[in-house]
C-alpha cells in the first residue's frame, strides 16, 4: 500500500427512510492521519452517514471501501471484522450498563477478539489509563459522570484497536464543563495519528483540528475544505452562513 | 398424646414423602422452565419471522389452556397418539412449558427496555447479533426480568400441587390420602398449607438474595 492510497473510501453514498432522502450521494475519502469533521444542521445526514459507514445501516446504494475492497455486500464474520477496523463513538455514550469501566473495555477483547482474560486487563487498563481514567476502572457506568462515560467509549474503541474511527457528536449531550475532558482526550488520538472523521458543532475544537471540514445540508455535501477556507472563503452562502454562525456561537456562547 | 403419634407415625411420614416429590417436581421445572422461558422470550423479539410466528403462537396456546387442561392432554391425552409419559415426567413436561410461557413475557418485556444503543455499541465492537444478545442484552435483560420471573417460581412451587390430579402423588396428593382416610381435613390441610408457606417464604429470601447479588448500579431495585 502506498501513503496516498486512502483507507477508507466513500461513493454515491444513498440512503433513504421511507419517502425522506437521508444521504443523496455522499462521497468522500480518508487517508491515514486524516481528521475530518463533519459540520451542518440537525438533520443534515451527519449521524446517519458515520452510521452507514460502521455498516449499523445499511446503505441504499453507493459503496464503502476499506483499502479498495468494498465492504458494502459483506456479511456476517466479514462485517464484524471490519467494524472491529472502524471504530465508533457514539453520542450517548452506549456503554454497556451492566459492566464496570474495565469490564466494558476488556468484553470486546475478551468475547470478540479472543484474548485471553489476564491479558484483556492488562490491556484494557492501559487504554483506560491512556483516557485518564485507570482509577475508575471498578466504577459502574452509573456512577461515572457524562465525560468520564464518553471516555470510557473511546477507550472501549481504542481496545480493538481500530484504524479508523467514527465520533458521532462525541460532546453533544454533555455539559459544557464536562466537554474539554473529552476534547483533550480527541486531541491525544490526532496527536497520536488517529485517523478520524467526526460530527460536531464545536467549531473551534474542529478549526484546531481538522485537516478538512466538511459541511453537510440535507443529505447532500454542500462543501468541503480546510478550517480556514470554510470559515473565511467559503464559496457557498449557505456554508459561509452556517459556519459563522457557529463560529460566533462557541466564540461567544452568550450570544 | 394419641394426636402426637398420629402425627409422628401416620403425617409426618407421609408428608415427608409428599413433601419430597414436591421437591422433584419443583426445581426440574423451574430450572427447565426458565431456561425455555429465556429462549422463547429471546425469540420472539430476535427471531426471523418463522420462528417468531411460532414462539408467539406456542406462548398463546400455553398461556391459554387451563394448566390442569394441559396437563391431562400430556397424561391421558398422548397414549392416544401412542406416547406414553410417567406421571412424573408429564407434570415436569407440563410444567416447564407452562412456565416457560410465562417466563418468556417477562423476558421479553426486559429485553424492550434494554436501550438500542446497547446492541448498537456492541455490534461496533465487532460483535455478532447472537453475541451481543447472549453478552450484553440477555445479562441486562435477566437483571430486569428477575422480579417477574422469581413471581413465576413462587407460582410454580403452588401449581406443582396439580400433579396429583395425574396420579404424581405429591405433597397436596398425600395430604388428600391422608385426609380421606382419617376424615382430618382441616388439620391436615392446615399442615400442607403451611409447608407451602415455607416453601415460598424459603424460595422469596432466595431470590430476593440473588437480586442483591446480581444487582448493578443503574438497575435499581425496589426493596433494599
Amino acid at each position: 500500500m502506498t501513503a496516498d492510497e486512502p483507507i477508507l473510501v466513500v461513493q454515491d453514498l444513498r440512503k433513504r427512510f421511507a419517502e425522506k432522502e437521508i444521504l443523496r450521494g455522499i462521497s468522500l475519502q480518508l487517508h491515514r492521519g486524516d481528521i475530518k469533521v463533519l459540520i451542518g444542521p440537525s438533520g443534515a445526514g451527519k449521524s446517519t452517514l458515520l452510521h452507514c459507514i460502521n455498516l449499523l445501516l445499511p446503505a441504499d446504494d453507493g459503496r464503502i471501501l476499506l483499502h479498495g475492497r468494498d465492504v458494502t455486500g459483506f456479511r456476517k464474520r466479514r462485517v464484524y471484522e471490519y467494524r472491529q477496523k472502524v471504530g465508533m463513538i457514539f453520542q450517548d455514550f452506549n456503554l454497556f450498563d451492566h459492566l464496570t469501566a474495565l469490564r466494558n473495555v476488556m468484553i470486546g477483547l475478551v468475547r470478540v477478539k479472543k484474548i485471553p482474560k489476564n491479558e484483556a486487563r492488562r490491556r484494557a487498563l492501559r487504554e483506560l489509563e491512556r483516557v485518564g481514567l485507570a482509577e475508575h476502572a471498578d466504577q459502574y457506568p452509573a456512577e461515572l459522570s457524562g465525560g468520564q462515560k464518553q471516555r470510557v467509549s473511546i477507550a472501549r474503541a481504542l481496545a480493538m484497536e481500530p484504524e479508523v474511527m467514527l465520533l458521532d457528536e462525541p460532546t453533544s449531550s454533555l455539559d459544557p464543563e464536562l466537554t474539554g475532558e473529552v476534547l483533550t482526550v480527541i486531541q491525544d488520538l490526532a496527536a497520536a495519528g488517529m485517523t478520524m472523521m467526526m460530527a460536531t458543532h464545536q467549531f473551534d475544537f474542529a478549526e484546531s483540528l481538522a485537516n478538512e471540514i466538511i459541511f453537510m445540508e440535507d443529505g447532500a455535501i454542500v462543501e468541503k475544505g480546510t478550517p480556514q477556507k470554510m470559515l473565511y472563503a467559503a464559496e457557498n452562502l449557505r456554508t459561509r452562513e452556517f459556519c459563522a454562525r457557529i463560529h460566533g456561537y462557541w466564540e461567544n456562547p452568550e450570544r | 398424646m394419641d394426636e402426637f403419634l398420629f402425627l409422628r407415625q401416620e403425617v409426618a411420614p407421609a408428608l415427608m414423602s409428599g413433601l419430597w416429590m414436591s421437591i422433584r417436581l419443583i426445581l426440574p421445572s423451574a430450572v427447565c422452565g426458565l431456561a425455555l422461558g429465556v429462549l422463547v422470550g429471546v425469540l420472539r423479539i430476535y427471531g426471523n419471522h418463522f420462528l417468531k410466528a411460532l414462539v408467539g403462537t406456542y406462548v398463546l396456546f400455553f398461556r391459554g389452556f387451563p394448566l390442569l387442561v394441559q396437563l391431562y392432554l400430556w397424561y391421558f391425552g398422548l397414549p392416544h397418539v401412542g406416547i406414553y409419559l410417567s406421571p412424573y415426567m408429564a407434570a415436569v413436561i407440563g410444567f416447564s412449558l407452562c412456565s416457560a410461557a410465562y417466563h418468556s413475557e417477562y423476558v421479553r418485556g426486559a429485553i424492550l427496555s434494554i436501550k438500542k444503543g446497547q446492541m448498537m455499541a456492541a455490534k461496533s465492537l465487532g460483535f455478532s447479533h447472537t453475541g451481543a444478545i447472549f453478552y450484553i442484552i440477555l445479562p441486562q435483560a435477566i437483571r430486569r426480568a428477575l422480579p417477574g420471573s422469581g413471581n413465576e417460581l413462587i407460582y410454580l412451587i403452588k401449581y406443582s400441587s396439580l400433579a396429583y390430579m395425574v396420579t404424581c402423588i405429591e405433597l397436596t396428593g398425600e395430604g388428600k390420602i391422608l385426609a380421606s382416610a382419617y376424615f382430618k381435613y382441616m388439620e391436615i390441610f392446615m399442615i400442607v398449607g403451611a409447608i407451602y408457606l415455607l416453601m415460598v417464604s424459603l424460595a422469596t429470601w432466595g431470590l430476593n438474595r440473588l437480586e442483591d447479588f446480581v444487582a448493578v448500579p443503574g438497575f435499581e431495585r425496589i426493596h433494599d
